[in-house]
């Protein structure tokens, strides 16, 4: 019998039913209760010469960004045919002028690769991906805005059916970050249509969806924007704040907006990178905003692990299950399905009264401790895609949390 | 003095250098002595020195060869008042002369690595003024200068490149004001001063941080030529100008000897420094250096030694592979090195008219080795684990130079206390 079957017969005896739709489950009728299992590797694809950064994926095909300097600068976005067990190299694009490519993104509709560059000559970078094994440059675009430290995030977003790119730009230090929106709705010509500084002392990720932007601050917590979907009158052109919170610890690093199956929109999971050495040490802690009133966020539980940090997310919204890059600390597989602000005084830090996800049980698997720095991950299916700074591109199967 | 003035008088002064003349002529006043043996009145100076530096490995293996006008400086010094009024001033051209910094193994800070960077224009300008009350001796000073922490600036040392350890065992280029106190040989300072490191050779520093960050630091003399001082830092951001990034915690401990002995003039430093910086109260990263360094001297000949084990953060790199991000993204670094300098130096002085003129040749060896586990690797970075410096060169000046740079008031020696 499979790991899932087992897992979906222990699940029906608990709740005595079998429905086909999933549910919304609590602690107590847990079908990952115990110890976290082992996430099982099927492979690694090596990259040797220079850091892996982020990863995005879409169906068999994987991409990898590179960052800082090994023995080559991280000048490279890598395409990876990731349909077998083992990933494969299957070809590489070179930015020039560039040190380091951070983030990676697809567009929805699949047509579009966009990776930022950072540090020196700051811009996004637009690809198209008509031969996803060999995406062609569309444009770059780089301007005052994004150049001096350049684009640290960038993320891909709808709004009334017009894509544009949102993007973190690092200022250099002596001053606040920015956010950055450009329109795709041409690829090959981006239009820059909002510059606005953010963020102490920078402005680092944002996540949007539904016609909101969520924007990590660093030290200035999380903001909430309506962007066309808040009913408040803003735009990607003019966001309207409609709230935020200062996440205990500071160092607001990226945020997930968690759609559960049942309808709720309640929880938005915040990273914190709280500091370490890059390849080696880490540290920083998930945490748990409740923002059932979008204009008082509050923080209602946290996830840690000792001599570890946070880095980006995914989410398998279907089953509920928040897949964390964790650095040294490998991939965190968490269930964040139920009410994640209630627990037991044993579960509870007290001094922040905040509920300690990790001694309620919720963490339900775990791969690539020790041995790795996991930059981001990234789902396709059964599958998950972590990108180690380290060594290259994994593949885990995830079926059994599924 | 407008940029315009400033600019003149600063390449007047470099190409009176350069070209070995006197440019001072009678700008330089006589000294007088007030009858506490004491020197007042108004001396000026000019000094820099023409060097030539081989490194090996430099970067993946390959070596380089420069050459530079480096430290050239125009110094200020002001005695009144039968000692108790001081003005010091010193004015640092490096900013034109080493605009892409000096190659310097495992030198760092202030956005530049494995070179040192230039120092601001406005290196130093402070006023003291000193009086006694009941036995106890007290100085203020004000202005732009040293904080009260740790050694002397290697710039009045006798090494030309610099210690890897100088951002961690001196604080400089800042707003201060400095209270000092002695009761016979014991001097204690405290001063408070802005945090933010300078952001280039023409940065002035954000005078509002004034007072967000302090130092103090107690010295004693309990022999004649001895020097021991314990000193205590809190640096509040020092590379956010926005008081934003890490903040420092600093200690320094050194004992500093220079006997009288005859016709050989002699000096010996012994030097102990940490820094640990911290994110909302929560370390993040130590740095700690142990330093030893002497000089021998006779007639017009000086022989040198030095040795330095030292760590330093390893941060991510610009393009140009001698210039860093500041301050750290995302509060991480790439790893973290440790660096043990050897250095030998010889140097002979001469004077030609009234310009002093010092030949020298300085070597030093290099091991670095990687400490943390980060993703920097020194051997795959500059293509060995062992690197070299050889350095030729002659430092040449008119008129009066600070013996001493980093104390204040009571706390420097020949300064205003009795």
């Amino acid at each position: 019998m499979s790991r899932s079957a087992g897992l979906l017969i222990a699940a029906c005896m608990a709740i005595g039913a079998c429905d086909t739709d999933p549910v919304v489950m609590g602690p107590d009728d847990d079908p990952f209760d115990g110890d976290p299992i082992a996430i099982p590797v099927l492979g690694r694809g090596l990259v040797q010469e220079r850091v892996t950064a982020e990863v995005a994926v879409d169906g068999t095909w994987a991409y990898t960004t590179t960052w800082g300097q090994l023995q080559a600068v991280g000048n490279a976005l890598k395409v990876w045919d990731v349909s077998g067990p083992i990933p494969q190299l299957v070809d590489s694009a070179i930015v020039d002028g560039a040190i380091t490519l951070g983030d990676v993104q697809i567009s929805d509709d699949g047509a579009l690769l966009v990776v930022a560059t950072e540090i020196d000559n700051g811009s996004i970078v637009v690809f198209d991906r008509s031969d996803p094994a060999h995406p062609v440059m569309l444009s770059r675009h780089m301007t005052d805005a994004t150049r001096s430290r350049g684009v640290h995030t960038v993320k891909l977003g709808r709004v009334d059916g017009r894509l544009y790119g949102f993007l973190a730009v690092n200022t250099g230090g002596t001053g606040r970050g920015q956010l950055v929106v450009v329109d795709l709705s041409d690829p090959a010509n981006p239009d820059e249509v909002l510059v606005l500084p953010l963020g102490g002392p920078n402005l680092h990720d944002v996540f949007v969806r539904d016609g909101y932007l969520f924007t990590a601050e660093w030290d200035d917590g999380i903001s909430i924007w309506d962007i066309g979907g808040g009913g408040r009158g803003g735009s990607p052109t003019d966001p309207v704040r409609i709230g935020g919170v200062e996440t205990l610890g500071g160092n607001a690093h990226n945020i997930w907006w968690y759609h559960a199956p049942g309808g709720e929109q309640r929880y938005v999971f915040v990273g914190e990178e709280a500091g370490g050495a890059i390849g080696a040490q880490s540290s920083g802690d998930i945490h748990v905003v409740d923002i059932s009133d979008m204009a008082n966020p509050r923080e209602v539980a946290f996830y840690t692990i000792p001599a570890a940090g946070a880095h980006n997310f995914t989410m398998d919204e279907e089953n509920g299950i928040l897949y964390a890059a964790y650095y040294n600390g490998g991939v965190r597989a968490i269930d964040v399905r139920g009410d994640l602000g209630s627990c037991s005084d044993s579960e509870r830090e007290a001094a922040t009264d905040r509920c300690e996800l990790r001694l309620m049980g919720r963490e339900v698997g775990v791969a690539l401790e020790g041995d790795s720095y996991v930059w981001g991950v990234a789902r396709s299916g059964d599958f998950l895609y972590a990108s180690d700074m380290n060594s290259g591109l994994y593949k885990l199967d995830i079926s059994p949390l599924r | 003095m407008g940029d315009l003035a400033l600019f003149v008088a600063a390449r007047a002064a470099l190409a009176a250098i350069a070209l070995g003349t006197t440019f001072a002529g009678g700008a330089v006043a006589q000294p007088v002595h007030d009858r506490n043996g004491k020197t007042s009145g108004l001396r000026l100076g000019a000094h820099g020195t023409l060097l030539g530096t081989y490194a090996t490995p430099v970067l993946g293996g390959e070596a380089a060869s420069e050459a530079y006008l480096t430290r050239p400086v125009l110094t200020a010094l002001f005695v009144g008042a039968n000692g108790r009024l001081r003005a010091s001033g010193t004015l640092n051209l490096e900013g034109w002369t080493l605009v892409d910094g000096e190659l310097n193994a495992g030198m760092w800070g202030e956005g530049f690595v494995d070179r040192r960077h230039p120092h601001t224009f406005l290196h130093e300008l402070v006023a003291t003024g000193a009086i006694s009350l009941a036995g106890i001796d007290a100085s203020l000073t004000v202005g732009r200068g040293f904080a009260p922490f740790g050694t002397d600036d290697p710039m009045v040392r006798p090494f030309v490149k610099y210690p890897v350890n100088h951002h961690l065992a001196q604080i400089l280029e800042r707003w201060v004001g400095i209270v000092a106190l002695r009761r016979g040989p014991v001097i204690v300072e405290a001063g408070a001063f802005n945090g933010d490191e300078p952001t280039s050779p023409e940065s002035l520093g954000e005078v509002d941080r004034f007072g967000d960050s302090w130092a103090l630091r107690a010295t004693v003399l309990p022999l004649a030529g001895v020097e021991v001082q314990a000193s205590r830092a809190y640096v509040e951001s020092p590379e956010h100008v926005g008081g934003r990034g890490l903040d420092h915690r600093k200690w320094s401990a050194s004992a500093r000897y220079e006997p009288g002995l005859g016709d050989f003039a002699a000096y010996a430093l012994l030097e102990w420094a940490r820094t640990d910086e911290y994110a909302d109260g929560r370390r993040l990263y130590a740095f700690g250096t142990w330093l030893v360094e002497g000089a021998l001297g006779r007639d017009r000949w000086r022989f040198a030694a030095r040795w330095e084990r030292s760590t330093r953060p390893e941060e991510e790199r610009l393009l140009d592979p001698f210039r860093t991000v500041r301050p750290h993204h995302d509060d991480n670094i790439n790893g973290a090195t440790r660096w043990v300098t050897w250095t030998a130096r010889a140097e002979r002085s001469v004077t030609v008219g009234g310009l002093s003129v010092t030949p020298f040749a300085e070597a030093s060896r290099i091991t670095v080795a990687e400490i943390a586990g980060g993703i920097f690797s020194p051997t795959d970075f500059y293509g060995d684990e062992k690197l070299w410096s050889l350095s030729l060169g002659a430092r040449i000046g008119v008129g009066s130079v600070h013996d001493r740079m980093g104390r204040y008031g009571l706390a420097a020696p020949g300064g205003t206390h009795h």
